[in-house]
């Protein structure tokens, strides 16, 4: 019983999915987390083509998660085929329990499969401070 | 035969069953290493390798089970997961569990055994198997896939897989191999002081008392500021007092007991067995004591119940019998009174009302595997209830309807969803219909062929020019006018050749000729080139016209089979919502009569329990009558010597020599 509950509630997924995010013209941006030490997230927005599209502030249990290994996906959306920007803004504490606000910017083409971007946040050891890049999934 | 063995607290255990699952998974760096040792130099960044798996794990992380095998089926679906097939498959076995779908889950691991799977994840699904049939109370199952993970594993989840061995031994009642297990046990020094406590559990259930008392005590010491082992303390302490009882040895028995917090859950028991020590060694006016103390406390607790007798049954050893009788008298009316209040209680479970009470403050949004109703509402029946929330049966059915209410709740929800999908469908069929004429007059205007050709043309033309070094044709049109000009004076200068009035303008003609050829010579070049840069543009154009007009026709003739296909998709899961919605209610309602009757037979549980103690105390309650009535010159008996064995007319509980 659960099970077929289940399987609707996945058919019900993809069915959206497919609805209003067809692959040409889709669009996902993904956040990911690596160890933390020097960085504590907080909120971040995505502007795409000098439009902001998502502001998302996170709860400890969020965070949490992404330092675990989880990779949210912050937004999900439709983009005509071409050259677009993609700018991040990330706030938190930095090292020292410091407030930290950094961005990242991307320029990428939009092709007529899905496009997948990664906002990753990782430490950058040598220098004691986080780093912020947006990787372009092909 | 639950209680025998103590479990960890649901916090605890979570991260190492699921949890512990993804430690060996590449995307799980982050947590190994949350939890770890810092690294002084760093660790190294991992990456990601599917997004999806992470996405998937973000809310599996998150402890939001339902969205988490969503997703994950749906990305397996939508082949997203090409780097962690086995890691997803694992946790899809995993999650299935934890909803209760045996049956599913057991296909998956047999498939994923039976696989080509590496030896951690293997090990990893075995363990994680054996813990959930273990956590279910599949004890055989459990110990089958235990016994299958090979000793190549993590330290930690290789210690409690010795432990829910031995467990299970406990669990089965096989106290010696049990013991055994438990004796060449060597784990994290957290769960050291529960491996001491079932295996000192294990040896008085054995009649091994000298060897139990070591490790009951060293728990019963032990030092700690976690609120967990503090109860653990507790329960090593009462289950050695009350060792000490049932071996006659009350003297021992009673400063052990006294090592119970009084503000414990255990007090109560505690304080009950040190009046039986007191009492056992003859010395009533000490028993009344903590017994005294006791009766003041809520009558739910089977302990507090057992002291409506204990205390006039130390009065009457004491030599008072017309206190003892007014004891009785007033255990009686407790008695009735609660009678009234447990009728009433039942009166209002069977009204149907008691499940959503329940959960009324839960949060509904999220699944997880290990979830328990940790409070009862403000209600009259949830006084008899904390018995019923400590079974594992209730929890577990509770779990359930939990789920159920859960998902239909979750059907709910898309249906406002797929209304929306409805009409979405019906705009686009809307914008289409108005589209198309536009669509086909613009396709039917453009000659894509025709411009073709064109094109073809031009750049032969441009070919030709540049063959025929013809300067002039790429020349303004002003040059080229120019140019026919000079050329017409020239032809009429060349036709004739002898005219000496022409002798002078055949000269400038030349002159002009030769500087104009100039001038169109040197931007030969450049503009030969541009013009070739213009035919590239204009095949580009034309090939991008071409692509969009095929697009166009596609799109004309796709979208209405397009969103026919959806529409079908949309009419069709409508239907499964109907059907799975109406098996959900009937399914719902049926858990909901089966916890009812869990409640209703724990409450008449404890209104039999009551009904004993109150026959004991009316049977007193007429002994002491008799007595008095006749014995005319009263003389207060005197106490009995102490004695070790219990003495007659003690009130009998099952519980009383053995709290477990």
């Amino acid at each position: 019983m659960k099970k077929d509950v289940i399987d609707l509630n996945k058919d019900l997924f993809v069915l959206e999915e497919e609805l209003l995010f067809p692959a040409n013209t889709q669009v996902a941006v993904y956040v990911s987390m690596d160890v933390g030490t020097f960085f504590a997230l907080d909120s971040v927005t995505v502007k795409i083509d000098n439009k902001q599209v998502k502001n998302y502030l996170y709860t400890a249990r969020e965070a949490d998660a992404l330092l675990k290994g989880g990779v949210q996906q912050i937004y999900l959306g439709n983009l005509k085929v071409g050259k677009h920007a993609l700018v991040a803004f990330f706030t938190g504490k930095g090292p020292v329990e410091r407030d930290y606000r950094r961005g990242a910017t991307i320029n990428f083409d939009k092709g007529v499969g899905a496009k997948y971007l990664e906002l990753k946040i990782s430490d950058k050891v040598a220098k004691h401070q986080p780093e912020f890049l947006i990787k372009d999934w092909e | 035969m639950t209680g025998v063995t103590v479990r960890r607290l649901s916090s605890m255990l979570r991260p190492i069953a699921l949890g512990g699952l993804l430690l060996a998974l590449p995307v799980a760096a982050g947590w190994a290493a949350k939890y770890q040792k810092p690294d002084p130099d760093g660790l190294p960044p991992h990456d990601v390798k599917d997004l999806h798996y992470g996405d998937i794990l973000f809310y599996f992380y998150q402890d939001d089970y339902f969205d988490s095998i969503t997703r994950l089926l749906a990305a397996q679906q939508l082949e997203r997961l090409p780097h962690t097939e086995g890691e997803a498959e694992l946790l899809l076995g995993g999650l299935y569990l934890s909803l209760g779908e045996h049956v599913e889950a057991g296909k998956i691991f047999e498939a994923l055994l039976a696989g080509k799977a590496s030896e951690t994840v293997r090990n990893k699904a075995w363990f994680y198997l054996g813990k959930v049939w273990y956590q279910r109370g599949y004890l055989e199952e459990s110990e089958r896939a235990l016994r299958q993970v090979s000793d190549k594993i993590q330290p930690r989840i290789s210690a409690e897989r010795y432990m829910l061995l031995a467990q299970l031994k406990l669990r089965e009642g096989k106290y010696d191999e049990a013991i055994a297990a438990l004796q060449s046990w060597h784990g994290a020094p957290d769960w050291t002081a529960y491996a001491q406590f079932n295996l000192g559990v294990a040896l008085v259930r054995k009649d091994r008392l000298p060897e139990a008392i070591a490790y009951l005590d060293r728990v019963g010491r032990m030092e700690t500021q976690n609120e967990e082992l503090l109860s653990l303390r507790d329960k090593a302490n009462l289950a050695l007092g009350f060792a000490y009882l049932q071996s006659k040895r009350p003297a021992e028995a009673r400063p052990i007991l006294e090592r119970v917090r009084l503000e414990g859950p255990f007090s109560s028991m505690a304080l009950l067995g040190v009046g039986w020590a007191d009492s056992a060694l003859g010395e009533f006016k000490g028993a009344l004591v903590p017994w005294l103390a006791l009766r003041k406390r809520n009558l739910l607790d089977a302990a507090v119940q057992e002291s409506y007798l204990t205390v006039p049954y130390a009065y009457n050893q004491l030599g008072a019998p017309g206190q003892a009788a007014e004891y009785y008298s007033a255990a009686i009316d407790s008695f009735d009174a609660e009678f009234k209040r447990i009728d009433e209680s039942i009166e209002e479970i069977r009204g149907g009302n008691l499940l959503d009470r329940l959960l009324k403050d839960d949060k509904k949004d999220t699944l997880t595997w290990y979830w328990q109703l940790k409070s009862l509402p403000d209600a009259p029946e949830s006084r008899y209830l904390y018995q019923l929330l400590a079974m594992n049966e209730f929890q577990e059915g509770l779990k359930n309807y939990r789920e159920l209410k859960f998902m239909s709740r979750n059907i709910d929800d898309w249906r406002e969803d797929v209304a929306a999908f409805d009409n979405m469908l019906d705009t686009r069929q809307h914008a289409y219909n108005e589209e198309v004429p536009r669509a086909d007059a613009v396709m039917s205007a453009t000659d894509l062929d025709a411009l073709t050709r064109r094109r073809v043309d031009f750049e032969s033309r441009i070919n030709a020019i540049e063959k025929s070094n013809d300067v002039a044709a790429l020349g303004t049109p002003e040059e080229q006018h120019t140019w026919v000009r000079i050329k017409r004076i020239d032809d009429f200068v060349q036709m004739h050749p002898d005219d000496p009035d022409l002798a002078e303008m055949r000269d400038k003609i030349r002159l002009i000729k030769g500087v104009m050829y100039w001038r169109l010579s040197e931007s030969f070049k450049a503009r030969l080139w541009n013009e070739r840069r213009s035919v590239k543009e204009l095949e580009a154009s034309l090939i991008e016209t071409q692509k969009r007009a095929v697009q166009v026709e596609q799109a004309r003739a796709g979208v209405p089979t397009n969103t026919g296909a959806f529409a079908d998709r949309v009419g069709a899961t409508r239907a499964r919502m109907d059907e799975l919605q109406a098996r959900l209610a009937a399914l719902t309602d049926k858990q909901a009569h089966y916890l009812q009757d869990l409640a209703i037979e724990e409450l008449g549980r404890q209104r039999q329990r009551i009904e004993t103690y109150q026959v004991q105390a009316r049977f007193e309650l007429a002994a002491i009558y008799d007595k008095t009535a006749n014995k005319p010159a009263a003389k207060p008996a005197a106490a009995p010597p102490p004695t070790n064995t219990p003495p007659a007319g003690k009130p009998k509980s099952k519980k009383w020599w053995w709290p477990w």
